[in-house]
């Protein structure tokens, strides 16, 4: 019998503790369809992925896939029945190579006892030109940037060929240009008669991949929609059942403001030679492909990364930072880019993480560390940054991630710097969380912080920015002022080379 | 608050008390006492300079061998070189902490892992402990006996050096901005580097901290034996990474505390003590020191575990009250 009836989920249960995270009625989903999945974090988004994919083993109903019903088996048993997850970590061996990433537990050629590498690295490289990625086979994975290993990842899941493709977020490291790539490939897989279930958090992308979408909130299914229904204001009411407002016109700089920050000549491994000012008080955005040298530049400026040529002024003073601690020194902060392993003290306690950029200055005579000092301001900073918790001593695991990357916001507004930089500050969050996050950005800015925010998302950048910085292949290729703002010109001069505008 | 290990390890102490003294009231008679306190104070010590580097993420396995070697090198310098006792002890300490602050350089400027560096320097220090003295170094000094041998008001010198000690470690870690730190370093070394903390200072001080306990329990132990005997210690390494396993630190980094890591060491202290005294063979008590281990992993283990059922690496907000488990003992220590 066919129905095209290729994922059903009925009855699904799911607790954790006394907390019900997911609890479905009945979900099918077709051959030949890209579904879309959104909901805020803690939506039930990653358990139902879980449980179609093996790793989460729900409380009670069942999951069948193309007619089979899926056992205890856990991932080994979804994946022979031909499910592939493309997670948001990637499973990855970070000390082989491409090739022996991408051929984990399979063989290339019929050889049964020596790997036979040629054959090996071949079969890789046609992996990877399916997905577009270009670089060498035998690399070192953890030689690979985030973009690079989601691609590899991607490449990773289509090599099993399966019948199900989930992919979690698969765009939030990428640019524009790969993004776009993968929406394509998700296309394809589902043209091939295959299921894919897209889960996204740009929205417009979700809107633009997917035949049907639909939306978890609190563990149930809330909305099930056509592309036609599905607005992005109707999406986001779905999601956190109310009305939202995101990327507000924000005010501009106040007239006169200072030079906080400027740049000259400045150059680094693969950066540069770029100028670059900010005022106190404004935003500038830095949009890119990946690989631009988006982050690069602002660990530069951070000291995290050593500048080869050039000069850099803070508030009209020399600055030359030869590490962090020097950037911390002179009034610069960075929130960076991946949350668990540059920012967090994932098992300390939130006090802990949100003090941890202001130890010396509310130590007394800058060496006690009083346990009151240390609650009092904790407490003041997990207010002013609205971090969501019990109480400041639980650990910053236990928070969702929007609140921890509020968390990560009040450690550095705490710091008060005249620099903040911002590395994909939303990545990885809600939009209820984003909006937050926004209106932090702009309070910090009121206060006459400048503020450099890198960002693969052109929306986030067009709503909060002053202006934006294009940058291609380490160097600036067109800056854009608020009035001058268009998806089409920042893509354009991100991907095309020409003199700078 | 309800996740501490240091109180489990506490009782666990005082239940060992009291069934040894149950079986032998001798056990907590004076001398017997005194003598345990000497036996802490050495693996104590020992502990708490080793919970600084596995604090940072890193360990420490030269300590014994380094230990033994301070034996030697103390009574040589005293006996041989003829320095004073004190000056004698302060030359030792100040060598324990210049080899700290060799394999820190060496960890933080070469990247060398801290296992292989001290494991290297493990093995150099066995060496070098015989080729100084092939024959045991005989000491004479009354001042030099008197750190094991004599007590104020009952209490040993040594053991008095080693609640200093701990004392001191105590609110460096918790009472310091420096401490904290240090524990950052540990949690997670990137998000410190970003987040200005200076990680190759604070590893290096971890790490000359551990050299120097180990020198400072070279001369307790060199008073103990009167003599500067090469291959006088072994295996300490082993028990001072285990009290701070037992005490609740974590091998990963960032976490663990003095009070555990001393209860980490009583423990181990008062188990081996005791069966000795109760007349249980010797190859027992190493099996019970590794059963003790084993347990404690255990449990730490769960307790993580919970933490993490509880805690929703879900992405789920906590709003359930964590307390209540069985298993867990009530809180008087709150974590920080």
């Amino acid at each position: 019998m066919d129905t095209g009836e290729d994922l059903v989920l009925t009855g699904v249960h799911k607790l954790y503790g006394p907390a019900v995270v997911l609890d479905l009625d009945h979900v099918v989903l077709r051959r030949g369809e890209v579904v879309g999945l959104i909901g805020e974090n803690g939506a039930g988004k990653s358990t139902m992925m879980g449980v179609v994919a093996g790793s989460v083993t729900p409380n009670a109903g069942t999951v069948s896939i193309a007619g089979n019903l899926l056992g205890a088996g856990g991932t080994l048993e979804a994946q022979e029945l031909g499910v592939a997850m493309v997670s948001q970590e990637f499973p990855l061996v970070g000390q082989l190579s491409v090739t022996e990433n991408l051929l984990l537990g399979r063989r290339a050629s019929e050889r049964r006892v020596l790997l036979d590498r040629r054959a090996m690295d071949d079969a890789a490289k046609g992996m990877l030109a399916t997905v577009g990625l270009d670089v060498q086979v035998r690399r070192r994975v953890d030689s690979l940037s985030v973009a690079q290993r989601q691609m590899l990842e991607i490449a990773k899941a289509l090599g099993r060929k399966p019948h199900v493709l989930i992919l979690d977020e698969p765009t939030s490291a990428l640019g524009p240009g790969e993004s776009a790539r993968v929406l394509e490939l998700a296309r394809q897989h589902a043209t091939g008669g295959g299921v894919v279930i897209f889960v996204g958090h740009r929205l417009h992308e979700v809107r633009e991949v997917a035949d049907r979408i639909i939306v978890l909130r609190n563990g149930k299914l809330v909305a099930d929609l056509t592309p036609a229904e599905a607005t992005e204001q109707r999406l986001v009411r779905e999601m956190v059942g109310m009305e939202i407002l995101t990327g507000e016109g924000i005010a501009a700089p106040a007239a006169g403001a200072t030079l906080a920050f400027e740049a000259r000549a400045l150059e680094a491994e693969g950066l540069g030679p770029l100028d670059l000012t900010l005022r106190h008080g404004e935003v500038v955005g830095i949009a890119g492909l990946m690989g631009s040298g988006r982050s690069r530049l602002l660990h530069v400026v951070m000291g995290a990364r050593a500048s080869t040529h050039g000069t850099m002024e803070l508030d009209g003073a020399n600055y030359h930072p030869h590490s962090p601690l020097d950037a911390v020194n002179a009034g610069v902060g960075l929130v960076p880019e991946d949350r668990k392993s540059q920012a967090l003290l994932i098992d300390a306690s939130i006090r802990w993480n949100v003090t941890l950029a202001i130890l010396r200055r509310i130590s007394l005579r800058r060496f006690l560390l009083t346990p009151a000092a240390d609650r009092r301001e904790a407490a003041g900073i997990v207010k002013r940054a609205r971090v969501r918790c019990r109480t400041p001593e639980q650990p910053a695991g236990s928070l969702s991630g929007g609140n921890q990357q509020r968390m990560i916001f009040g450690r550095w507004m705490a710091a008060r710097p005249r620099l903040l930089l911002l590395d994909e500050p939303t990545r990885g969050v809600d939009v209820g969380a984003k909006a937050e996050i926004y209106k932090l950005i702009e309070e910090s800015r009121k206060e006459g912080m400048a503020i450099l925010v890198a960002s693969s998302e052109l929306e986030e950048l067009i709503g909060i920015c002053h202006r934006i910085v294009v940058l291609r292949r380490g160097r600036i290729t067109a800056q854009l002022e608020r009035s001058e703002f268009s998806k089409e010109r920042i893509i354009a001069a991100a991907a095309i080379d020409r003199a700078a505008a | 608050m309800a996740e501490s290990p240091e109180v489990g390890i506490i009782l666990a102490v005082i239940v060992a008390m009291i069934v040894f003294t149950a079986i032998n009231p001798l056990f907590i008679h004076v001398s017997e006492l005194q003598n345990l306190g000497i036996d802490l104070a050495g693996f104590g010590i020992l502990a708490v300079g080793e919970s600084l580097a596995i604090i940072t993420g890193g360990i420490d396995l030269s300590v014994g061998s380094l230990t033994a070697f301070f034996v030697v090198v103390s009574a040589w310098l005293n006996t041989t070189a003829g320095l004073p006792v004190l000056l004698a002890f302060a030359v030792a300490i100040l060598f324990g902490a210049l080899w700290g602050l060799f394999h820190g350089l060496v960890i933080t400027k070469l990247g060398v892992p801290p296992f292989v560096v001290t494991l290297v320097t493990f093995i150099f220090a066995a060496g070098a402990d015989e080729a100084i003295a092939p024959n045991p170094i005989p000491i004479s000094s009354t001042t030099f006996f008197a750190v094991a041998g004599s007590t104020v008001a009952g209490v040993p010198i040594a053991m008095i050096v080693f609640v200093v000690i701990a004392l001191v470690a105590w609110f460096f870690l918790e009472r310091t901005y420096i401490g904290r730190q240090v524990y950052a370093v540990g949690g997670s070394t990137e998000a410190a580097r970003l987040a200005g903390i200076p990680i190759h200072r604070r590893i290096i001080t971890a790490y000359v901290v551990s050299g120097a306990c180990a020198a400072i329990v070279g001369i307790i132990e060199a008073s103990r034996l009167t003599s500067g005997t090469a291959d006088s210690v072994s295996g300490w390494e082993l028990i001072a990474i285990a009290s701070a396993v037992i005490g609740g630190a974590s091998l990963a980094g960032g976490q663990g505390r003095i009070i555990g890591v001393v209860a980490g060491a009583a423990l181990l202290v008062v188990l081996s003590d005791g069966l000795i005294f109760v007349d249980v063979n010797p190859y027992y008590q190493r099996m019970v020191v590794g059963v003790v281990l084993f347990v404690a992993i255990v449990v730490d283990r769960l307790r993580v575990r919970r933490l993490e059922r509880l805690g929703g690496r879900t992405g789920l907000e906590v709003g359930t009250d964590p307390g209540g488990g069985g298993q867990s003992a009530p809180s008087v220590v709150e974590t920080s």
